[in-house]
């Protein structure tokens, strides 16, 4: 240890052993390390040599300088990426840095040339060339479907940017959400319908006909209807639908922690309801349906003496 | 006073009084309250044709009359009621409730008073005994007894009521309709003291035969004056049918058809109990009833119902449990008090109505998101197509024919006074009570179609009816001679298979567009039912 000590103190002036000093530390810390890390590492190093160590990393590529809340940080670049920037100029770099900085969510080449500063068509170039040597990838947006976001090649895009389970190449899978639907209220409504057939005490009934998202996602996984894994919150959006349509009820009650499906302590309870009313007794006339309602008068090309849809209804 | 409700009362009118009423009542309609001289002037109707259309809009209560406004000795004027006039829609199915609670009796009694406005008991009796003989067999008769009871049970249920009695001259006028000579309001019959006592009357016999032909007429007619000067000691007392009593009933019967949907046979039957034991004790138009005990509705449970007391819990708790909210908890005491949320259920069964509108006429996605914004309130467009799973371009199109038909509304939100499309938010919502009135008119309008359509039928096969209306009379007429069957079969073959046919299909037809004003009635009762539950709720009762 002492050996280690002294040795290090010995050569600490000698400018490539401080830059690898401070490679050394940074691979200690991949989150990054402050200045004062290596003031504390290096107590004997004056600041000016310091900073020209860090300068050279820098210059060669080897470090990254980010900025957080406390103050700068320096990060060891990822070799490899390094290696493949071999070759590229201070622009590519630039948008490369952009584009890694706009994480998984993409960004829009409007915002590249904002952030950069650069000529749009630059840009264009310098994006077509990172694309072929497959360090980024273009994502085309569910939001707006002419939108192109960048982003780098091994990321993988955000919910945001693809839609989630619902979207199959930008476009929505209205199908495939009604069959999920259908399924789900299939699975409620039996379970109430067993409740029901029980012939228990009727609290029993209802807490019995009442079930978790996660016994509802267990269901559909198991069913196997679905090619994409789906998660427990696409279920519950697929439940929410449901409350909308007026057919399911949901209640939250407190779960113990750890008790499966439950989330927060919370456990979302869903069940099979019936509607209250038989569909109104308006909407089981003509009148009720007509398109032409408000055009409607007696005496007029539309009215109710001539009306074609109180025909067919008359001698249905 | 809508262009809709003015053109259905007028339908109605022309329906149940005929053409010169039509006319008097709607200009009343439009125009408000006039006098005499006025009316008379306005419609081209003679003197006597004008007075007499206004004592039949008294006589059913349709009408009503106050001093003029310029001070005493002004004119009279006279005001009609549109909701009265509406009533008229829903006579068949006072009849038919009556007809279920009362039985045949009842039915009659029920009938009989809302065809005539307003009757004395002792006449009503006297009909209602003489009609149910009528269609009794050969030798049997029913005693006024027996309908003088039912009448009774009718008053204590307080389904009849009397009509109130008007101060000054002309109290035993028969135009005499409520009306308060004070203030231009109606005064409640509610608020006489001796509204629902059924006075003593004296009246012995059955009811009479009344026998088919010219002489059993004659007879009849002859005897009329000796019955006549019979006083019964009831002489100035009318009753009239209680239409609020009427809809409270209905209220309280959607709200239990309501519960059996949604929960189950027995649920609905608890808060049945619980509505006929707050019957008496719950002010009409209050928005809960009086808290009942659990151990009041226990005793009060039908034993054939087989409810022991733990089960009533669990099922109270579930009803107090539900999100419709038709019962809540009040207290604790006496083993938990409930009541039951009428002005709640109201509003949840109107809601259910205007779902299952827009769930009918554009589809149940549309319905989704309808509901979605009933939910949530506000939403931008975004958030509706995430929250309906909805690709967008489909909930563009259903939000916007739901915009458009003014069934959702738009509220921008602006960030910057320049009301900017790029930077003023877009919020949809659904207002209830607007909708609520909207489909209201349109109920009117879709009745005043269905009649106006009844009546165009008829019109059709005038020539048609009345042949065949002839041949009936031939047939029943040869009959009564004593014809021979071939002379029958002869006078039948008259109309034609073709003819036959047509008459059977426009039976079909009228009786679809009957049952069709039925049913449309009710969605206006809930409507009409919420739509007055909320209001009253905004804005406190005006000093009753």
């Amino acid at each position: 240890m002492d050996e280690v000590k002294i040795k290090k103190e010995l050569n600490v002036t000698e400018p490539t052993e401080v830059e690898n000093r401070i490679k050394e530390l940074c691979l200690q810390f991949p989150q990054g390390i402050t200045d004062q890390v290596i003031q504390n590492d290096l107590p004997h190093l004056e600041p000016q040599q310091r900073a020209m160590a860090i300068n050279k990393l820098l210059s060669l590529g080897q470090l990254d300088l980010l900025r957080n809340s406390s103050g700068l940080l320096y990060r060891l670049k990822d070799s490899q990426i390094s290696g493949k920037m071999k070759g590229s100029d201070n622009q590519e770099k630039l948008v490369y840095q952009v584009i890694e900085d706009a994480g998984n969510k993409g960004i829009w080449s409007r915002d590249i040339r904002f952030k950069s500063n650069l000529p749009l068509t630059e840009i264009n170039k310098i994006l077509k060339n990172l694309e072929s040597k497959k360090l980024i990838k273009a994502v085309k947006s569910v939001a707006a479907s002419k939108k192109k976001v960048y982003m780098l090649y091994n990321l993988q895009p955000d919910r945001s940017v693809t839609g989630g389970a619902w979207y199959s190449d930008q476009d929505f899978e209205s199908e495939f959400v009604e069959v999920l639907n259908q399924q789900c209220f299939k699975f409620l409504q039996s379970k109430a319908e067993v409740a029901r057939d029980s012939k228990q005490s009727p609290m029993v009934q209802r807490n019995s006909s009442f079930a978790s998202s996660h016994e509802v996602w267990k269901y559909i996984s198991e069913l196997g209807i679905s090619k994409v894994d789906l998660s427990m919150d696409d279920i519950e959006t697929i439940l929410n639908t449901l409350i909308f349509d007026g057919k399911v009820e949901m209640t939250v009650i407190a779960a113990k922690e750890g008790t499966v499906g439950s989330v927060d302590g919370q456990m979302k309870l869903y069940r099979g309801v019936n509607t209250i009313i038989q569909p109104t007794g308006l909407v089981k006339t003509p009148c009720g349906l007509c398109p032409v309602f408000d055009d409607c008068h007696e005496g007029g090309e539309i009215s109710p003496s001539n009306c074609v849809y109180m025909n067919d209804w008359l001698d249905f | 006073m809508t262009a809709q409700e003015t053109r259905l009362c007028g339908l109605l009118l022309q329906e149940h009084f005929g053409d010169v009423v039509e006319k008097v009542g709607t200009h009343l309609l439009k125009n408000g309250t006039q006098n005499l001289r006025t009316i008379l002037h306005e419609t081209g109707t003679s003197l006597n044709l004008v007075k007499k259309s206004l004592c039949v809009l008294m006589q059913h209560g349709a009408c009503v009359f106050s001093p003029g406004r310029k001070g005493p000795g002004s004119p009279t004027e006279y005001q009609t009621s549109a909701d009265r006039i509406l009533r008229i829609l829903r006579y068949p199915r006072y009849i038919y409730t009556a007809k279920t609670l009362y039985g045949d009796t009842g039915e009659l009694i029920v009938e009989e008073l809302l065809q005539r406005g307003h009757m004395t008991m002792s006449s009503t009796v006297k009909t209602v005994a003489d009609r149910l003989t009528q269609n009794m067999e050969e030798g049997r008769s029913i005693d006024y007894s027996e309908v003088s009871s039912a009448f009774s049970n009718l008053v204590e249920t307080h389904f009849l009521q009397r009509c109130p009695i008007l101060h000054g001259t002309g109290a035993k006028d028969s135009s005499a309709a409520p009306a308060a000579p004070e203030s231009a309001t109606l005064p409640s019959p509610e608020s006489f003291p001796d509204c629902y006592r059924v006075p003593q009357i004296q009246l012995f016999g059955r009811g009479k035969r009344q026998h088919s032909g010219e002489d059993g007429e004659e007879q009849r007619n002859a005897k009329k004056p000796k019955l006549d000067p019979a006083t019964h000691g009831d002489e100035g007392i009318y009753w009239q049918v209680n239409f609020e009593r009427f809809h409270l009933h209905f209220r309280d019967q959607a709200i239990i058809s309501a519960v059996a949907n949604k929960l189950d046979q027995t649920s609905s039957e608890i808060v049945r109990t619980m509505l006929r034991m707050s019957e008496v004790t719950t002010a009409p138009n209050a928005s809960c009833t009086k808290p009942l005990s659990a151990n009041e509705i226990f005793r009060s449970l039908p034993s054939s119902y087989n409810i022991s007391r733990p089960i009533l819990d669990q099922y109270l708790t579930l009803l107090v449990d539900d999100p419709m909210e038709f019962v809540g908890k009040m207290g604790e005491s006496g083993g938990g008090t409930y009541v039951v949320n009428l002005n709640r259920a109201l509003a949840n069964l109107a809601r259910a109505t205007l779902e299952s509108v827009v769930q009918e006429r554009f589809g149940s996605r549309s319905a989704r998101i309808f509901r979605l914004l009933l939910r949530k309130r506000h939403l931008e467009q975004k958030q509706v197509e995430d929250f309906a799973m909805i690709p967008a371009k489909e909930a563009k199109d259903m939000l916007y024919i739901l915009l458009s038909q003014n069934l959702v509304q738009l509220q921008e939100v602006p960030k910057t006074p320049d009301f900017a499309p790029s930077r003023t938010f877009y919020l949809y919502t659904v207002n209830q009570l607007p909708t609520a009135r909207m489909l209201l008119q349109s109920c009117y309008k879709t009745v005043a179609n269905l009649i106006e359509r009844r009546l165009f039928e008829t019109k059709e096969s005038k020539r048609l009816l009345e042949k065949s209306q002839r041949i009936e009379a031939i047939l029943a007429s040869l009959q009564a001679s004593g014809a021979e069957p071939e002379q029958l079969t002869e006078v039948e073959e008259m109309i034609t298979a073709p003819e036959r046919q047509q008459l059977e299909a426009l039976r079909l037809h009228i009786n679809k567009l009957d049952s069709a004003e039925n049913q449309v009635d009710e969605t206006i009762f809930l409507l009409e039912a919420y739509i007055n539950s909320t209001v009253r709720a905004v804005s406190p009762v005006k000093g009753k």
